[in-house]
C-alpha cells in the first residue's frame, strides 16, 4: 500500500498528462522509489492509477533498464561496460567491485546494501570508467576511489 | 573564436539565466518575435546548412519543411535527449553547463513550426541536465520568454520534460514517440513519417539537443555567419566533439566543422595518452566505422567522413591505441547493441547475439575460418532490419573486416588474442 | 491499378495491395510468419524478403510492407532474396528447440514448412539456446514459450484485434516474452484463436493435444451450431472423435476467427454417454425396428385421436433439411400439427425478425465493421453472438460510436471489447439520418412492435436468433402457420407429440403422450419416449443452416457416426460368450460401435415412407435453389434467392 500523499501526487501527475499512459514511466519510477523495486503490488497499483491492466504496465516495466522487477539492495550500482569504459579498463573495476562486494553481476550483497549490475553507456565517457550508485554518477574510477565511494554511499541516507 | 554552443560555459558550474542573457542569450528569440515570420526562421535554419547533430546528419531545415502546414489539430516538437550512443556525452555536457540555448532553440523551433507544446525526452542518468532544464524553463517563463504570450505576442509555447527509464532504442525517433506516449518503445514503420503522423498521430519533428541549441545563434547572427564558422567550404557551423579512449585529455569540446581528426586529438585533447600510438578511432559513436592513421588529416564534416568510409555521427570519438584489440572492441560494441535491441525484428534480435557468439569465440581463440564468412553475411543482411539499430551495429564490424581482417585472422590462426 | 511484374508474371492489383498479396494473387507464396491477412502489418519477421530488380524501389525489400507500384519488377527467387530468407530461418532456429516430434503443431507448423522449404539443415551457431518458463493459461491453451519465433501475431490478435488486456509482450531484445502478468486463464473469449494464429507450437489446444497429427484427421467444412452467427469451422476428427475444432475463413461471416465456445465446447460430441442405440420400450433394438414402431405408433395415435391431436416438434437446432421434412411428415400423417418452437415468445420474436429483414436492411459482418454508429439493444452480445463483438470492435476502432440501449432489462454484460455509452431508450441514440448505423438485438422473446420500430429507424439490422438455425425455423413456422407447442398445450389442442431434436421442458410434457423421440442428446423427452431414435450431430451429418442475417450455409459430414475409439467399452471387442477372452480376439463385426445414428431428416424420410407417403428431396420446390450450395463458399443470402417470403 502506498501512502495517501504519494497516491494523490501520482493521481495529479496522471491527470496532468495528455493521455494517462504518458505518465506511466513517471508513475513506475515513483513507485519504485517508494518500494525500492517495482513489486507486483506496485505494478497493480500503477495499473489502477493509469487505468491500465497490470499486464499493460508489465509490458512497459520489463522493457526499461532502470525499472527493477526483482528485489534489489538499498542502492543499485550500475557499472558501465560500454566501449569508452572498456578503453579505460572497466573490466578491472567490475572485477574489483565483484570481489569487494562478494557478489556476481546481478547479485545483492548479504547485508542488502548494494546490488551490482552492468549497464550500457552512461554518457560519462569522458570520465571513464564510470558507475552510478543509487543514481549518483561517479567517474574516473580506481579501486581506491571505489572504496571511498562505497564507504560514503553506505552511510548516506 | 565565438562558437555558438559553449561560449556561455563556465568551467565548473551551470551558467545562470542572467549571465546567459547578458551574453546575448535570447537575442535570437527577440529578433524572431519582432519582425521575423515563422517561415523566416525556418528559412534561416535551412540556409544555415545546419544538419542534425544526433547522428544521421539530415538537414534540419529540410526536416522541418516536411511538416504539412495545412493539417488540423496539434503538432509537436520533441527534443531527443536520449543520448545513449556509446562514446557520446556531448548533450550531457552542454546541458550541465547551459540549458538556455536549448530552451531558446526549442522556442524558436516551435515558433517556426507552429507548435504549441514541445517535449524534451531525457534519458535516465541525466538528472542533473533535467534539473537545469526544469529550472531554466521556469526562469524563461517568468521572464516572458516561454509559456503564455511570449514577449507579449499571441504565441504561447509549453515545454515539458519527459524522463525516460533507460533504453538506447528510445533514441530512435519513432520509438521515442511511442515511449513518450507510454507505449512500448518499438520503432514504428515509416511511412508515415513523424513529420506527417507522429506523436498522437499529429505532425511531429524530433531534433537532437545540439541541433536545437544551435538555432538561437543562427537566428541572431544569420545563416551566412553560421555557415562561415566551418573550416571547410561545404560545412556549416561548429560541432561538439566528445572524445574518449586513449587520449591525454578526454573532453567534450566545441570546434568548427571541418577541424581535422589530428587537430582534435593533438590539439584539443593534448595528444595520445602515455605516448601510445594511434591505431584507429570510431568518429561518431558506436555505430560508425573505424578511421585509421591515414585519416589523421581528414576534415571532420559529414560528407568528408562518409567519403572516408565512416560517418561523423554524433561526434563521439573513441580513440584506440596499438594496445587495443579491435576484435574485443567490436565485441564490446556488438554486446551493447545486442542488449539494446528492442526485440521486434528477427535479424536484430537474433543476428546480433549470433555475431556476439562468434566474436567471443574468435577473441577467446576458438574462432574458425568459416566465422569470417558468417560475419560478412551478417554485415550485409543485417541491413534489412526494421530500423537502423542493427545496420548501425554492423558499421564497426564492417570496418573491422574491411580494415583489420588480418587482426581477426591472426586470432583464428593463433587460436588466441595476439594482444593478450 | 498498379501493374507490376513478379517472377516474370505481369500482375495488376488494387492500389494499396502489398507485393506479398500481389504475388499471392498469381499463385506465388512468399514465405512469411508475421504477415496475416487479418492483422496489421508488422514487418517483424523479415522472412518475406524479395528483390526488386527494377522500378521505383530497388534491392531487398519486405514484400508484406511494400505496396505494389507501377513498374516494379520483383524477383522472389533472386539469390540475394533466397539468402536473406535462409538467414532469417537460421536466426529463428538459433533458439527454437527443434522439438517437432513432441510438439502438437508438428505437421501443421508454418515454421516447420518454411524451415524445410528454405533448405536450412546445418547448424552453424555454436551458442546455447535461450529458454523460458511457461505459464498456465487456463484449460484451453498450452503455453510453450521456447518455441516462440517472436512474430508478434499473438499479441496483435489478442490485444489489437480482440481487445484483450491480460495477455501481451514483455521484456526486450532476446528476452521478449509473450504471456500474462501472472499465471492464470486467459480472459478473452477469443483466446483460442492463438492456437490457429501462432505459426508454430507456442500455443496449442490443450483439449486435444497429442492425439493425432494433421494428416490423421478427417475433416470437412462445417458451421458452428452454438449461436445464430453461423461461424465457419473445421472439426478435426480422429477415430470417430472430434479432437479439435479450428476456425475456417469466411469473410462474409466470421473472417478468420471463431470464439472459444465454438472451439472448445465440443465434449458433447464425443460423450460416451450420448444415446446411440435405438430403443423400444427401454430395450435396445435395431434401427429399422424402432422406425417401424414409431410409424406404427403415429398411425395408431392418428386413428385413435385424429391427426390434429398430434404435434411433430422440431427446434432451432434442427437442420433446414429436417425442418422441411418435418412439415412433409405432418402432412403424410394426415395433417398433424407441426411446431418449430416450444416457447411462444421465442417464436413471436424470431418470426418478426425474419419478416422484417430483407436484402437491404439485414446487416452482415462487413456492415457492422463499417458502421458509423452501432446500437446494442438489451442483449448479451458475448452470449448471443460473440464474434459480432469483434466486428463492433473494428467499427469502434475506426471511430464508430457504440451505444448500449438497456431499457429496463440490462443483461449481465460480460466485458465487451469496446467502449460504449449506455442509454435508456433507442430515442436517445443520436441517429444521424443517412449515417451508416446498425442496430443489434436479440430476436427471441422480443416484442414484434419493438422490432418493427427498430426496423423503421433506417438503420441496418442484426436480429440474433434464439438458436443456431432460428432463422430457418421462423421461415418454416411462417410457411406452415406453425403454433408454438406451449400454446397448443395451453389450449389443450394436442395430446401426443413426436419430437425431433427438440429440448421440450418437462413441464410442457406432463399431460402429453410422447410417441417417439429422435435426438442425439438426452433430456426430458428422451426420458419419456417409449421409442428412441438416435440421430447424428452436425459433426456427423450433412446439413444446412440459415444464420441471423438470412445466409444459408451448408455443413458437411466431418466424420462417421459412432463411439470414439478412445475409451471404447470392451464389450465391443471382447467376447460376450467366452468366459476367458481369447487372444487374439475372435469377435468379428462389420458395423461401427455405436454407429447406428441417422440424420434426423433421414429418419423423417423413413417415417414418411412407412406411413405410405413419398419422401421428397428436402430441397424441392421453392427450396430447390439451395440444392447446390457450396460448403466451401461464402453461403447465400436467402433474400437473393427469393426465399425470404
Amino acid at each position: 500500500m502506498i501512502p495517501e500523499t504519494l497516491k494523490t501526487s501520482l493521481q495529479a501527475r496522471v491527470a496532468s498528462a495528455i493521455t494517462a499512459r504518458e505518465a506511466a514511466v513517471d508513475v513506475m519510477k515513483e513507485l519504485q522509489a517508494h518500494y525500492g523495486w517495482l513489486t507486483d503490488e506496485a505494478v497493480q497499483e500503477a495499473a489502477a492509477l493509469l487505468g491500465l491492466s497490470p499486464l499493460q504496465v508489465e509490458e512497459l516495466a520489463t522493457f526499461y533498464e532502470m525499472i527493477y522487477r526483482r528485489p534489489v539492495g538499498k542502492k543499485v550500482i550500475h557499472v558501465c561496460d560500454s566501449i569508452s569504459c572498456w578503453c579505460a579498463d572497466c573490466d578491472k573495476i567490475i572485477q574489483y567491485l565483484k570481489d569487494k562486494l562478494g557478489v556476481g553481476l546481478g547479485g545483492t550483497t548479504a547485508d542488502g546494501m548494494f546490488t551490482l549490475v552492468p549497464c550500457c553507456c552512461m554518457g560519462m565517457c569522458g570520465d571513464s570508467p564510470a558507475m552510478s550508485v543509487g543514481g549518483v554518477p561517479y567517474g574516473r574510477l580506481t579501486p581506491e576511489l571505489v572504496d571511498e565511494i562505497l564507504e560514503a554511499e553506505r552511510h548516506k541516507p | 573564436m565565438d562558437l555558438p554552443l559553449f561560449r556561455h560555459n563556465r568551467p565548473n558550474r551551470v551558467v545562470t539565466f542572467d549571465e546567459y542573457r547578458e551574453e546575448g542569450g535570447f537575442e535570437g528569440l527577440k529578433k524572431a518575435f519582432s519582425g521575423m515570420s515563422p517561415n523566416d526562421v525556418q528559412q534561416a535554419v535551412l540556409d544555415s546548412g545546419l544538419r542534425g547533430r544526433g547522428g544521421a546528419g539530415f538537414a534540419t531545415g529540410r526536416k522541418w519543411s516536411f511538416v504539412p502546414r495545412d493539417l488540423p489539430g496539434p503538432r509537436w516538437l520533441i527534443c531527443n535527449c536520449d543520448e545513449m550512443e556509446p562514446g557520446t556525452y556531448k548533450d550531457r555536457v552542454l546541458l550541465e553547463h547551459n540549458p538556455y540555448s536549448l530552451i531558446e532553440g526549442m522556442t524558436l523551433a516551435c515558433y517556426a513550426l507552429g507548435v504549441r507544446h514541445a517535449f524534451i525526452f531525457i534519458r535516465k542518468g541525466y538528472e542533473k541536465a533535467a534539473a537545469n532544464l526544469a529550472r531554466g524553463i521556469e526562469e524563461a517563463k517568468k521572464a516572458g520568454l516561454l509559456g503564455e504570450h511570449i514577449l507579449g505576442s499571441e504565441h504561447s509555447i509549453e515545454l515539458d520534460l519527459h524522463l525516460s527509464a533507460g533504453r538506447y532504442i528510445c533514441g530512435e525517433e519513432t520509438a521515442l514517440i511511442n515511449a513518450l506516449e507510454g507505449k512500448r518503445p518499438n520503432p514504428r514503420s515509416k511511412p508515415p513519417f513523424p513529420a506527417v503522423k507522429g506523436l498522437w498521430q499529429g505532425p511531429t519533428v524530433v531534433n537532437n539537443v545540439e541541433t536545437l541549441a544551435n538555432v538561437p545563434a543562427i537566428v541572431a547572427n544569420g545563416a551566412a555567419w553560421f555557415k562561415g564558422l566551418a573550416l571547410n567550404p561545404e560545412g556549416a557551423g561548429s560541432k561538439l566533439f566528445c572524445v574518449s579512449g586513449s587520449v591525454k585529455n578526454r573532453a567534450c569540446i566545441e570546434l568548427p566543422i571541418g577541424t581535422t581528426l589530428g587537430d582534435i586529438i593533438d590539439g584539443a585533447c593534448g595528444g595520445m595518452r602515455d605516448g601510445k600510438k594511434f591505431k584507429a578511432c570510431i568518429p561518431g559513436g558506436a555505430s560508425t566505422q573505424f578511421l585509421k592513421p591515414e585519416h589523421w588529416n581528414l576534415p571532420m564534416d559529414y560528407d568528408t567522413v562518409v567519403k572516408a568510409g565512416s560517418r561523423l555521427g554524433s561526434g563521439g570519438i573513441i580513440v584506440f591505441d596499438e594496445g587495443h584489440c579491435l576484435v574485443e572492441a567490436t565485441l564490446n560494441l556488438i554486446n551493447f547493441f545486442a542488449r539494446e535491441s528492442c526485440g521486434w525484428c528477427t535479424p536484430c534480435r537474433e543476428g546480433l547475439p549470433y555475431v556476439k557468439e562468434i566474436l567471443t569465440r574468435i577473441e577467446n581463440g576458438r574462432g574458425e575460418e568459416d566465422d569470417i564468412t558468417i560475419l560478412r553475411e551478417h554485415v550485409k543482411y543485417l541491413n534489412y532490419t526494421f530500423c537502423a539499430l542493427a545496420p548501425g551495429a554492423m558499421a564497426p564490424l564492417d570496418g573491422l573486416l574491411r580494415d583489420f581482417e588480418d587482426e581477426v585472422r591472426e586470432h583464428i590462426v593463433k587460436k588466441k588474442c595476439p594482444l593478450k | 491499378m498498379p501493374k507490376l511484374i513478379i517472377d516474370d508474371i505481369p500482375v495488376e492489383v488494387a492500389p494499396g495491395t502489398s507485393v506479398l498479396e500481389a504475388a499471392r494473387s498469381v499463385g506465388i507464396t512468399i514465405p512469411h510468419f508475421c504477415y496475416h491477412p487479418a492483422l496489421a502489418i508488422a514487418a517483424a519477421c523479415r522472412l518475406c524478403a524479395v528483390k526488386l530488380l527494377d522500378g521505383p524501389v530497388k534491392g531487398i525489400q519486405m514484400s508484406c510492407a511494400l505496396p505494389a507500384q507501377d513498374g516494379m519488377v520483383v524477383s522472389t527467387t533472386d539469390p540475394e532474396a533466397l539468402k536473406m530468407r535462409a538467414l532469417v530461418i537460421e536466426w529463428l532456429m538459433l533458439n527454437h528447440p527443434h522439438d517437432c516430434p513432441v510438439c502438437d503443431e508438428g505437421g501443421e507448423c508454418l515454421l516447420q514448412d518454411f524451415t524445410i522449404a528454405g533448405g536450412h539443415s546445418r547448424r552453424r551457431y555454436q551458442g546455447k539456446k535461450r529458454t523460458f518458463q511457461n505459464q498456465y493459461l487456463g484449460e484451453g491453451i498450452h503455453h510453450e514459450m521456447n518455441r516462440c519465433i517472436e512474430c508478434y501475431r499473438c499479441v496483435r490478435f489478442y490485444r489489437d484485434y480482440a481487445g484483450g488486456t491480460d495477455f501481451g509482450v514483455m521484456g526486450s531484445a532476446g528476452r521478449v516474452y509473450f504471456g500474462r502478468f501472472q499465471e492464470g486463464p486467459l480472459e478473452s473469449p477469443f483466446s483460442g484463436n492463438l492456437v490457429d494464429i501462432c505459426p508454430t507450437g507456442v500455443f496449442t489446444d490443450k483439449t486435444g493435444r497429442f492425439r493425432a497429427r494433421y494428416w490423421d484427421y478427417q475433416f470437412a467444412p462445417s458451421i458452428c451450431q452454438h449461436c445464430s452467427v453461423g461461424c465457419n469451422t473445421s472439426p478435426q476428427n480422429f477415430q470417430r472423435e472430434t479432437i479439435k475444432i479450428v476456425g475456417r475463413r469466411n469473410d462474409q461471416v466470421n473472417g478468420w476467427f471463431i470464439c472459444d465456445r465454438a472451439r472448445f465446447d465440443k465434449s458433447y460430441l464425443n460423450d460416451p454417454q450420448r444415446p446411440r442405440e435405438p430403443r423400444l420400450d427401454g430395450a435396445t433394438c435395431g434401427y429399422d425396428v424402432a422406425v417401424d414402431a414409431a410409424a406404427k405408433s403415429i398411425a395408431e395415435f392418428v386413428r385413435k385421436n385424429g391427426a390434429d391431436k398430434l404435434a411433430l416438434v422440431g427446434s432451432t437446432r434442427l437442420s433446414l433439411e429436417g425442418m422441411i421434412l418435418l412439415a412433409q411428415l405432418a402432412e403424410v400423417a394426415g395433417g398433424a400439427k407441426v411446431c418449430y418452437f416450444d416457447d411462444a415468445g421465442q417464436q413471436q420474436g424470431s418470426l418478426a425478425a425474419a419478416k422484417l429483414l430483407h436484402e437491404e436492411n439485414a446487416a452482415y459482418v462487413k456492415d457492422i465493421e463499417q458502421a458509423q454508429w452501432i446500437s446494442l439493444h438489451a442483449l448479451d452480445l458475448m452470449e448471443e453472438g460473440p464474434m459480432l463483438a469483434l466486428a463492433v470492435r473494428k467499427a469502434f476502432l475506426a471511430g464508430a460510436q457504440i451505444f448500449l440501449v438497456a431499457g429496463d432489462m440490462l443483461p449481465a454484460m460480460k466485458v465487451l471489447p469496446f467502449k460504449y455509452t449506455a442509454v435508456e431508450t433507442l430515442d436517445q441514440v443520436p441517429f444521424e439520418g443517412g449515417g451508416k448505423g446498425v442496430i443489434i438485438c436479440g430476436a427471441g422473446s422480443k416484442d414484434p412492435d419493438l422490432l418493427a420500430e427498430m426496423a423503421s429507424s433506417g438503420a441496418k439490422l442484426v436480429m440474433l436468433q434464439p438458436g443456431p438455425n432460428g432463422f430457418a425455423a421462423a421461415l418454416l413456422a411462417q410457411q406452415h402457420a406453425a403454433v408454438p407447442l406451449a400454446e397448443l398445450v395451453a389450449a389443450r389442442q394436442v395430446q401426443g407429440v413426436v419430437c425431433f431434436e427438440a429440448d421440450v421442458p418437462e413441464m410442457l410434457l406432463s399431460d402429453l403422450e410422447v410417441l417417439a423421440n429422435a435426438d442425439w442428446r438426452r433430456g426430458a423427452v428422451e426420458a419419456k419416449a417409449p421409442i428412441f431414435l438416435p440421430t447424428t450431430t452436425w459433426a456427423e451429418s450433412d446439413g444446412t443452416a440459415i444464420n441471423y442475417e438470412g445466409r444459408a450455409q451448408r455443413f458437411e459430414r466431418s466424420r462417421v457416426a459412432g463411439l470414439p475409439l478412445k475409451g471404447l467399452d470392451p464389450k465391443y471387442y471382447g467376447s460376450a460368450t467366452e468366459a476367458v477372452s481369447l487372444h487374439p480376439p475372435r469377435v468379428h463385426r462389420k458395423d461401427v460401435p455405436g454407429g447406428a445414428e441417422r440424420d434426423a431428416w433421414q429418419v423423417m424420410a423413413q417415417l414418411i415412407e412407412r406411413l405410405g407417403g413419398e419422401a421428397l428431396e428436402p430441397f424441392s420446390g421453392k427450396w430447390r435453389a439451395l440444392r447446390n450450395l457450396d460448403p466451401e463458399g461464402e453461403g447465400v443470402r436467402i433474400f437473393e434467392m427469393g426465399l425470404g417470403e
